[in-house]
């Protein structure tokens, strides 16, 4: 009892003792990093706060105009279109890039290794590669004059439309090149979900006579629904960030708006019409936008998503 | 590849075999006739063939002569070596804090790593924008490499690898008189060494294929990488010069696509796991 009672005293001491000196290595260790990120992260988060609040001149903020940067934006017909736009990238990205991959993938995993092997690098390249030669590539296959698929059917005596410049169907070709891009990667995380999916449930549900419809809609989709939600959020994510590339390369946003998106407005605001105060207040209009879908991800994943 | 754990019937397989089939030459046959493009003479280029007839490198000269490729290629190579070598320093360094020490507002810090992971940088460049014009960066590697030398979801996955260490082996090594340096060189990094490799290929790709921040933070020669470079060829010709175009894209593709063919299932199995956590 009395030897407890020591040993309780001196591990306090001790303990008094390690407080009281100040261990300064992991701040060494992280002041690198958390300097860094507190510059090119936070502070600016802070400092797009206090851009959208002003007007500004060549100079500078210029003088407290409040929510007027924000009510410019709401009140802007480009950025009505760059929202709907967006929307439309969302929410066609999630059949051809969350749904399609799925039976992509279970194809591969009741393959054999060597064929699902080949499948499995043949459709990776495209995620080793940049966005910008994917546009360029696709705008070479695209021409309407000398592009590959000209190539194909002039022949045949028909004429390829000029897709990238019809308001009707630019967008969609923007939305398939995305696809072109994203799928393989998308079925190679599915085909990591599968891969932990245990043999002795397939075939407990076989020996009950279940046919292929019934496991893959009664087993492996429940099972693998953590893993279809993770794709469909960076799936989103993706879309809503890294299609600024293809935008920027094949378009520009037009014809006539039919393509730009929030952040290619943003972008805009700043290096095209030079207006810093609507780059800032757009920028926040996204975060907040963003902030939605992180928030609809945390519910979704208590509701939907059977865990194993 | 994990062995058949499903047997479809075979109409199935075969509507599967099909669509897969399709799928993965929709992807393969444009990036060889983009090859096969590169080595075509100039008036191969609109003929039906997809591969040429008459072997020639007279695009890949011309890339270099009509605009200044060797440089772009430069500043790409060495802002992308100088970024991910210090991506991966100032992460190890600080994932090595989180895991090894115990200190006031550890929670807090982490918590903020986490943050800094959503923030996508196409919100921020705005402000950045500006503090690196203040600080005479614009155009130059500095403006490239200084703003994303923070690379939070190296941190994630380095302090992830960190926590499985035992605790014994710092303190051992820290008994033996070793310092803090030498412990993390000697005793931490070779055991780390296959995800500081994975950890490198995709940063690697990722800061080579970039796009946004060099087309926002560059303007001329001096600091233009290959990506901006081959954009505003594309500008200039508007695929007029298909030929060198085309030998362009090639070659600013092979980088990423040597290590893939090198290694492939390793680097399949990398971009996974890195995508996953994530």
């Amino acid at each position: 009892m009395t030897q407890t009672l020591e040993l309780v005293a001196t591990t306090r001491i001790e303990r008094t003792a390690a407080r009281r000196k100040i261990d300064l290595r992991p701040a060494v260790f992280l002041a690198p990093f958390v300097v860094l990120v507190a510059l090119f992260t936070y502070w600016p988060l802070i400092q797009l706060v206090y851009l959208s609040l002003f007007k500004l001149n060549r100079s500078g903020p210029d003088r407290f105009i409040g929510a007027d940067n924000f009510l410019g934006v709401l009140d802007n017909a480009q950025f009505h279109d760059a929202a709907y736009n967006s929307l439309i990238y969302i929410f066609l990205s999630i059949p051809f890039k969350v749904f399609l991959p799925i039976p992509l993938a279970v194809f591969i995993w009741t393959m054999g290794a060597k064929l699902g092997n080949f499948y499995k690098a043949a459709l990776f390249l495209p995620t080793l590669l940049s966005f910008v030669v994917v546009s360029i590539v696709w705008i070479w296959m695209l021409n309407p004059v000398m592009g590959l698929f000209q190539s194909v059917i002039g022949p045949l005596g028909l004429q390829m439309p000029s897709l990238l410049s019809d308001v009707a169907s630019a967008i969609y070709v923007i939305i398939g090149v995305g696809a072109w891009k994203l799928i393989g990667f998308n079925i190679l995380l599915y085909l990591a979900g599968l891969s932990a999916i245990s043999r002795d449930y397939v075939e407990a549900m076989r020996l009950d006579g279940a046919g292929d419809w019934v496991v893959l809609r009664r087993l492996i989709v429940p099972l693998l629904s953590p893993t279809i939600l993770f794709v469909a959020i960076s799936t989103v994510v993706f879309t809503i960030q890294q299609v600024f590339t293809p935008i920027d390369v094949m378009t520009q946003g037009g014809p006539l708006n039919s393509t730009t998106n929030l952040f290619y407005l943003v972008y805009q605001y700043m290096f095209e019409s030079f207006n810093v105060g609507y780059s800032a207040a757009g920028a926040l209009l996204i975060f907040l936008l963003l902030g939605l879908i992180i928030a609809a991800k945390m519910i979704w994943f208590e509701k939907l998503v059977h865990y194993s | 590849m994990a062995p058949s754990m499903l047997k479809l019937s075979r109409p199935l397989m075969l509507v599967g075999h099909i669509i897969l089939l399709v799928t993965a030459l929709s992807i393969i046959a444009p990036l060889i006739l983009v090859l096969g493009t590169s080595f075509k003479p100039a008036n191969e280029i609109y003929g039906g063939l997809p591969w040429p007839r008459k072997f020639t490198l007279q695009n890949y000269y011309d890339v270099f002569e009509k605009l200044p490729f060797g440089r772009y290629l430069w500043n790409s190579l060495a802002t992308t070596t100088l970024r991910v070598g210090g991506q991966l320093l100032i992460a190890l360094f600080a994932a090595y804090a989180f895991a090894r020490y115990n200190f006031p507002g550890r929670g807090l810090l982490f918590a903020l790593v986490l943050g800094a992971m959503m923030i996508p940088p196409q919100l921020t460049f705005l402000p950045i924008y500006l503090l690196i014009n203040k600080l005479g960066w614009f155009d130059t590697w500095a403006g490239l490499i200084v703003p994303n030398l923070a690379m939070p979801l190296a941190v994630f996955l380095l302090r992830q690898h960190l926590l499985a260490f035992p605790k014994e082996l710092y303190d051992a090594a820290a008994m033996d008189g070793a310092n803090e340096l030498r412990i993390l060189w000697s005793v931490v990094l070779p055991n780390i060494k296959p995800v500081m490799a994975a950890l490198t290929v995709v940063l690697f790709v990722d800061c080579w294929n970039e796009y946004f921040w060099p087309l926002v933070i560059t303007e001329t020669d001096h600091a233009m990488t290959v990506q901006i470079g081959i954009r505003r060829f594309l500008d200039a010709e508007r695929g007029d010069d298909l030929g060198p175009l085309m030998a362009a894209v090639t070659l600013i593709s092979l980088p990423a696509l040597a290590v893939f063919f090198a290694c492939q299932r390793q680097i399949i199995q990398t971009f996974v796991s890195v995508g996953i956590k994530g």
